[in-house]
C-alpha cells in the first residue's frame, strides 16, 4: 500500500477513529448525536481514501454524504424527532440484540476463514519486477508537493468512456428518486392542491 | 458507554489534530521517515489491515441494522455498511495499481480505475436510497406516529 513512517501511524489513528465513531453511531441515544457522529466517520473514511490516493472519491464523499445526506438526514430527524428516546425508560433497541450478536461472530469466523488462506496472496508481490514498480511509484510520490495528483483526470476520463451508459442510468436513478421523495413526502393539504 | 458520548466530540477533535499533526510533518519531511529503518516495517499497513478495517464497519453496521429500533439509525447502519464497501473497493484499486507490473507479467490485466468508478455509482445509489427511505420514513410518521420498526407492524400476522 506504499504507506511509510507517518502514514502508517496515520492509517491506524483513523482506522481506531473510523471504528469507535461507528460504534457510536449505533449506540447513541439521541438520533441527532448518532448523525453527528456518522458525519466523523464519514470524514474518516474520506481521510482513508486520501491515503489510498483516491482523492476525487474522497472530495466526492464530502460532497455528496456530508453535505448532503446528512443534511437530508438532519432535516428528517427534526420533523420525526419525538423527543421520547431521550428519556431512559424508552428501549433503544429491539429484542434481536443475541441474533444480531450471533449472525456477526458468524460472519467473522467466515472472514476469519476466507482470509487466512489468501493472506499469503495479499501481500506486496516480491522479486525484481515488484521492487521495480516500488521504486518507480516512490519516486512518483516522493515529490508529492510539487506535482498534482492524476486520480481526478484518470477516474474522469474512465466514467465518461467505459463507464458512459452506467453514469446516465444513474442521473435517470437520481431523477426518479427525488421525484420519488417529494411524492412520497408530500402533505395531505399539497396532495388536495394537486388533485 | 454513555458517559463516554459526552466525551466523543472531544476524542475525535483530538484526533483529527493528531492526523493532521502528522500529516503536516509526512508532507514536509518524505526523507526523514525512510530514514527510520526496518522496525517500522512490520507494521505498516498492507491490503489485510484494509479489509479488516472494512469489514469490522461492516460487521458494527450489520449490528446496527439488526438491533436498534429507530428506523432512522438503522439507515445510517446502511450508510456504514456501503462506506465499508467503498473503503474495500478502493484498497483493493489501490493495491492493484501498485502492484499493475507483476500481475501483468503473471497475465492478469485489470483495469485498477474500475474501484473508483464503482464507488462513485456506489454513492450515487446511495443517496438515492436515502432520499427515498426519508421520504418514506416521513410518510409513515405521518400515519401512525411513529418511527420505531416494532410498532410498524401492518404487515405482520
Amino acid at each position: 500500500m506504499q504507506l511509510h513512517g507517518l502514514e502508517a501511524a496515520l492509517f491506524y489513528v483513523l482506522a481506531i477513529m473510523t471504528l469507535f465513531m461507528a460504534v457510536f453511531v449505533v449506540t447513541a441515544r439521541v438520533a441527532v448525536h448518532s448523525a453527528l457522529f456518522l458525519i466523523s466517520t464519514l470524514v474518516n473514511v474520506a481521510l482513508l481514501f486520501i491515503l489510498l490516493r483516491a482523492e476525487f472519491v474522497a472530495g466526492v464523499q464530502i460532497l455528496v454524504y456530508v453535505g448532503g445526506v446528512m443534511v437530508l438526514f438532519l432535516f428528517v430527524i427534526m420533523l420525526v424527532q419525538t423527543r421520547a428516546e431521550e428519556e431512559s425508560r424508552v428501549r433503544l433497541y429491539t429484542g434481536q440484540t443475541w441474533p444480531a450478536v450471533i449472525i456477526a461472530l458468524l460472519l467473522a469466523v467466515s472472514f476469519y476463514f476466507a482470509m487466512n488462506p489468501a493472506q499469503a496472496a495479499f501481500r506486496p508481490p516480491e522479486g525484481p519486477l515488484a521492487v521495480a514498480a516500488a521504486e518507480a511509484s516512490e519516486r512518483s510520490s516522493a515529490g508529492a508537493g510539487s506535482n498534482i495528483s492524476k486520480d481526478t483526470q484518470a477516474v474522469g476520463e474512465q466514467l465518461y468512456r467505459q463507464a458512459a451508459l452506467p453514469f446516465e442510468i444513474a442521473s435517470l436513478l437520481l431523477l426518479v428518486a427525488m421525484v420519488g421523495a417529494v411524492l412520497l413526502a408530500r402533505g395531505t393539504k399539497q396532495e388536495k392542491y394537486y388533485e | 458507554m454513555l458517559i463516554i458520548h459526552h466525551y466523543a466530540f472531544i476524542i475525535q477533535l483530538g484526533g483529527f489534530v493528531i492526523s493532521f499533526i502528522m500529516g503536516a510533518l509526512a508532507y514536509v519531511s518524505p526523507l526523514l521517515l525512510q530514514a527510520q529503518g526496518p522496525l517500522l516495517k512490520r507494521f505498516e499497513p498492507t491490503l489485510i489491515n484494509f479489509l479488516m478495517l472494512s469489514f469490522l464497519l461492516f460487521v458494527v453496521g450489520v449490528a446496527g441494522v439488526l438491533s436498534r429500533r429507530n428506523i432512522i439509525i438503522i439507515f445510517m447502519s446502511i450508510e456504514l455498511i456501503l462506506n465499508a464497501v467503498n473503503l474495500n473497493l478502493i484498497a483493493f484499486s489501490r493495491y492493484l495499481e501498485l502492484n499493475k507490473d507483476v500481475l501483468a507479467a503473471k497475465g492478469l490485466a485489470i483495469n485498477p480505475l474500475s474501484g473508483p468508478v464503482f464507488t462513485v455509482f456506489i454513492i450515487v445509489v446511495a443517496a438515492a436510497e436515502a432520499a427515498v427511505g426519508l421520504g418514506i420514513v416521513i410518510a409513515m410518521f405521518r400515519n401512525r406516529e411513529t418511527v420505531a420498526i416494532d410498532e410498524i407492524d401492518l404487515l405482520k400476522w
